[in-house]
C-alpha cells in the first residue's frame, strides 16, 4: 500500500472516531432528556472538548495531506469531503452540547404528554439514526445508504413545522409548564439542524464517491443515480 | 545521539565558497530531504557524508562531519570502510555492465567474500528489500543493462543494501524515472526508513513532501531552514523557504 | 532562379564531386591490389612460404622474413602492451592534473607523429649500441615498441575515458579502492577499445621498414630466427630487397610477398573489428 493510502486510511479512522463520539453525545443527550439525568447531560458537555480537539486534529491532518501529498481525483475529493464533514460533525457536537445545557437548566421532567404530542422523541431518534446511517455510508463507501438520509430529513422538517402549533396549543392549556415547553421547542429546532448537518454530510459522501455535486438540488434530483 | 552531524561546514572549490557555515543534525532512521534551486550546494553537501568530493582536485573543506559521533574526515578513517557504512544511490541509474547477480554482490566481492551460499543469500535478501526480487529472480544471470530504468534504479538500491550500510544517501534518485517507477522508488524509501537513515536530494518538492520526515532548504550554499517536513510545507519560518516551495522564487 | 533552387544545385554539385573523389581513391586502391594480385598470385604456393631466400627467383621464399615478422610482432606486443596500458592507466586515473602532466600529455600526442626513422636512430643508439643488443630481434622489437607506445597510450586513455563517470562513482561509492575500480570495472568495460587500439598499433608496427633498416635488420637471412637475440629480417625489408633487384622474377616475388603482408595486416584489422563489435554489444550505456 502506498504511503498516501496509509495516510488516507488513518484520516478515515480518525474521522470515524470523532463521528462515533458525536453520535454518542447525541444518544446520551436523548437519554438525559428522557430521564432528566443531569449528570449524563454534564458528561455530554464535557466530551464536547474532545470533539473540538478532534476537529483541530482533523483540520491539521487534512492540511498536511494537502501540503505533503498533493492528492488528486478521488483522493482529493476524499480529503475535501473529510474537511467539510469534520466541520459538520463539530457543529453537531455543538448542538448536542446545547441540548444538554437545556436539560441542565430545566427544573423538572418534561411532560410525557407533551413529548408525545410534539413527537420530539421520534424526531430525536430519527436524527440519531440519520447520523448513524451517514457514518455507515462513510465507513462502507455506500452511496445508497447516504441517499436514504435525504428522505428521513423530510420527517424532521415536518415535525419541526408542526411543533409551533403544538407547543402554542400546549402552553395555552398548561401555562404553568411554559418554561419547559419553550425549552422543548428549542430542542426541536436544534434537532432540525442536526438533520441538516446529516444531509450535508450525506452530500459530501456522494460527492467524494461519485464526484456528483448535490447541493441545492431537490430531493427527487438527489435520489437520481 | 544524532546519526549524522555536520558542524560549521564550509566547502570551497578553488576560490569559490559553495557551502557556507552549514550545521545540521540528522536523527537515526529518518528520511531527510535536501531541497533548493540548482547550484545551491545541496548535492555537494550530500556528497560530503561519504567523501565523494575527495576526487575533485580543487575541493577543500573546513568544519566537522560526524557519523555516530566520530569524525569522518579524520586521518585514521579509511574511506573505503566509511562507504560501506554510508551507501549512495545516484541520479541516473548506474548499474555495472555485468549480470544482475554480479551487480548485487559487487560490494561483497571487493571485500573478498567468495562463499557462494552467503552471496546467494545476500542477493535474495537485498533484491527482496528493494522490491525487485519477484521481477528478476528468474534472470539473475542476465545483464543488468537489459532492465528498465526503474528496475535499474531499484537494482542500484539493492546493490547498496547488500553491504548493509546504516545510512543511504540518495542524489535525486527518481528524477530520471517515469512517474510509475518514481512512485515505486518513493515507496521503497518510505519502507526502508525503519532500518536505515536516509538523506535524499530532490528537485521535486512533492517528492520531498511525500517521503521525508524533515526537510532542509538550501540556498546559495547556506542552510536556510531545517525543520519537520510538515512545518516546512505548511508553515515555513523563513520567507525564502516560503517563496521557494510555493514556486514564487525569483 | 530562386535561392532554394540554387541551394539544391550546389548540394547536388558537391554530392557528385564527393562521389568522384571517393571513386578516385577506391579506384587507385583497386588498381594497386589488382595489379599485385595479377602479378603475384600465381607465385604463391607452399614452397614460396617455406623456402629460404635464394639468388634464383623461382626458388626464393619468404620463410625467414615471415617468421621474423611474427617474432617482431609477438615481442613488440609483449613489451608495448603492459607498458602502454600501465602508463595510460596512470595518466588517466592516478596522475594529478598539474602543469607537468599537461606537458607530458601534449608530448605523448606529439610522439605519435614523429617520423619512424627517428625512432630507428634512437633504437640504434640505445638498444643496439649502449645496451649492446646489436641487430637482434629484441632491439627491433624494442624500437618498434617505442614507436607504437604513444599510439597505445592515447587509444587506451580514450577507451578509459569512454567509460561513463557514473560507473566509476558507483564503484567508489560501494567502497571499492582505486585499483579495484580499475580492475573490476574500468578495464573490463574498456577492453574492446583498448584491444582495438593495440591491434591497430601492432599492424602499423608490422608494416614498418625504416627503423628496422636503421637498427641493422638483414636483407638476406639464410636461417629461421629461434631466439630474441638472433638477427632477423622482416617482410617489408624482404619486399624492399626484391623490388630493388633488376630481375623480373624478383619483382613477381615482391608482389607475392606484398600479398602475404597485406593478408597479415588484414587479419589483424579483422580481429580488431570483431573484438570491438563483440565488446560493444556486451557493454552498452
Amino acid at each position: 500500500m502506498s504511503h498516501l493510502d496509509i495516510e488516507l486510511q488513518q484520516l478515515k479512522a480518525e474521522t470515524i472516531k470523532m463521528w462515533t463520539l458525536v453520535n454518542l453525545q447525541l444518544n446520551k443527550g436523548k437519554e438525559s432528556l428522557l430521564n432528566l439525568d443531569k449528570d449524563l447531560a454534564r458528561e455530554v458537555i464535557l466530551s464536547e472538548r474532545r470533539v473540538n480537539a478532534y476537529e483541530l486534529k482533523l483540520d491539521r491532518d487534512c492540511e498536511n495531506i494537502f501540503a505533503l501529498f498533493n492528492p488528486v481525483a478521488v483522493d482529493l475529493r476524499f480529503v475535501l469531503a473529510v474537511l467539510k464533514i469534520n466541520n459538520n460533525l463539530e457543529r453537531t457536537g455543538d448542538i448536542a452540547e446545547g441540548i444538554a445545557k437545556f436539560v441542565i437548566n430545566v427544573d423538572h421532567n418534561f411532560d410525557k404528554q407533551l413529548l408525545e404530542l410534539t413527537r420530539a422523541v421520534e424526531m430525536y431518534e430519527a436524527a440519531i439514526n440519520m447520523m448513524n446511517e451517514t457514518l455507515q455510508a462513510f465507513d462502507q463507501e455506500n452511496t445508497a445508504i447516504a441517499r436514504k438520509v435525504f428522505q428521513q430529513d423530510e420527517l424532521l422538517d415536518d415535525i419541526n413545522i408542526k411543533a409551533n402549533a403544538v407547543i402554542a396549543d400546549y402552553i395555552r392549556n398548561h401555562p404553568e409548564c411554559i418554561e419547559s415547553a419553550l425549552y422543548l421547542l428549542s430542542i426541536i429546532r436544534k434537532l432540525e439542524r442536526v438533520g441538516d448537518q446529516a444531509k450535508n454530510v450525506a452530500e459530501e459522501i456522494i460527492f467524494y464517491i461519485e464526484a456528483k455535486v448535490l447541493k441545492h438540488r431537490s430531493i427527487v434530483e438527489k435520489n437520481k443515480k | 545521539m544524532n546519526k549524522l552531524e555536520a558542524r560549521n561546514v564550509n566547502v570551497f572549490y578553488g576560490p569559490n565558497q559553495v557551502i557556507k557555515d552549514v550545521s545540521i543534525s540528522i536523527k537515526k532512521n529518518t528520511v531527510t530531504a535536501f531541497i533548493g534551486p540548482s547550484g545551491c550546494g545541496k548535492s555537494t553537501f550530500l556528497r560530503l557524508f561519504n567523501r565523494m568530493n575527495d576526487y575533485i582536485d580543487i575541493f577543500k573543506m573546513e568544519g566537522r562531519i560526524e557519523i555516530d559521533g566520530s569524525d569522518i574526515y579524520d586521518k585514521q578513517i579509511r574511506v573505503e570502510e566509511l562507504r560501506k557504512q554510508i551507501g549512495m544511490v545516484f541520479q541516473k541509474p548506474n548499474p555495472f555492465p555485468k549480470t544482475i547477480y554480479e551487480n548485487v554482490i559487487y560490494g561483497l566481492r571487493i571485500q573478498g567474500i567468495k562463499d557462494k551460499k552467503i552471496l546467494d543469500e545476500v542477493v535474495e535478501k537485498s533484491l527482496k528489500q528493494a522490491a525487485l526480487w519477484e521481477e528478476v529472480k528468474d534472470k539473475l544471470k542476465n545483464s543488468a543493462l537489459a532492465l528498465s530504468g526503474g528496475q535499474q534504479q531499484r537494482l542500484c538500491i539493492a546493490r547498496t543494501l547488500a553491504v548493509a550500510p546504516t545510512v543511504i544517501l540518495m542524489d535525486e534518485p527518481a528524477s530520471a524515472l517515469d512517474p510509475i517507477s518514481s512512485a515505486k522508488v518513493e515507496e521503497l524509501i518510505y519502507e526502508l526508513k525503519s532500518q536505515y537513515t536516509i538523506v535524499i536530494v530532490t528537485h521535486n518538492m512533492q517528492q520531498a513532501g511525500r517521503v521525508s520526515d524533515t526537510t532542509a532548504f538550501f540556498y546559495m550554499g547556506e542552510l536556510v531552514e531545517h525543520d519537520s517536513t510538515k512545518m516546512i510545507f505548511t508553515n515555513p519560518k523563513n520567507e525564502r523557504t516560503q517563496n521557494y516551495i510555493t514556486g514564487r522564487f525569483g | 532562379m530562386n535561392s532554394s533552387k540554387k541551394n539544391r544545385l550546389k548540394d547536388n554539385a558537391f554530392k557528385y564531386f564527393g562521389i568522384g573523389c571517393t571513386t578516385f581513391g577506391l579506384a587507385m586502391l583497386a588498381i594497386f591490389i589488382g595489379n599485385i594480385l595479377i602479378e603475384g598470385f600465381a607465385r604463391i604456393d607452399w614452397d614460396f612460404i617455406t623456402n629460404f631466400p635464394s639468388r634464383n627467383p623461382d626458388k626464393a621464399g619468404i620463410l625467414p622474413a615471415l617468421i621474423g615478422t611474427l617474432w617482431i610482432m609477438g615481442l613488440t606486443a609483449i613489451i608495448s602492451i603492459p607498458l602502454g596500458i600501465s602508463a595510460a592507466i596512470y595518466l588517466e586515473e592516478y596522475g594529478k592534473k598539474s602543469r607537468l602532466a599537461n606537458v607530458l600529455e601534449i608530448n605523448i600526442s606529439n610522439l605519435a607523429g614523429v617520423p619512424s626513422i627517428i625512432y630507428g636512430l634512437l633504437g640504434l643508439e640505445i638498444f643496439g649500441r649502449i645496451m649492446g643488443m646489436g641487430g637482434s630481434l629484441l632491439a627491433g622489437a624494442s624500437t618498434l615498441s617505442l614507436l607504437i607506445l604513444p599510439i597505445i597510450i592515447v587509444s587506451t586513455r580514450e577507451a578509459l575515458k569512454a567509460v561513463p563517470k557514473s560507473i566509476k562513482e558507483a564503484s567508489f561509492a560501494m567502497g571499492a579502492s582505486k585499483w579495484q575500480t580499475i580492475s573490476y570495472q574500468l578495464l573490463p568495460a574498456s577492453f574492446g577499445g583498448i584491444i582495438t587500439g593495440i591491434i591497430l598499433a601492432l599492424s602499423r608496427a608490422v608494416g614498418e621498414t625504416a627503423p628496422l633498416i636503421v637498427i641493422g635488420a638483414l636483407a638476406y637471412v639464410p636461417f629461421v630466427p629461434s631466439s630474441p637475440t638472433d638477427e632477423f629480417s622482416v617482410l617489408p625489408i624482404q619486399i624492399f630487397n626484391w623490388i630493388s633487384r633488376p630481375q623480373k622474377g624478383f619483382a613477381i616475388n615482391a608482389a607475392s610477398a606484398i600479398i602475404v603482408l597485406l593478408m597479415v595486416t588484414f587479419v589483424l584489422n579483422g580481429i580488431a573489428m570483431y573484438l570491438r563489435n563483440k565488446w560493444q554489444k556486451k557493454v552498452q550505456w
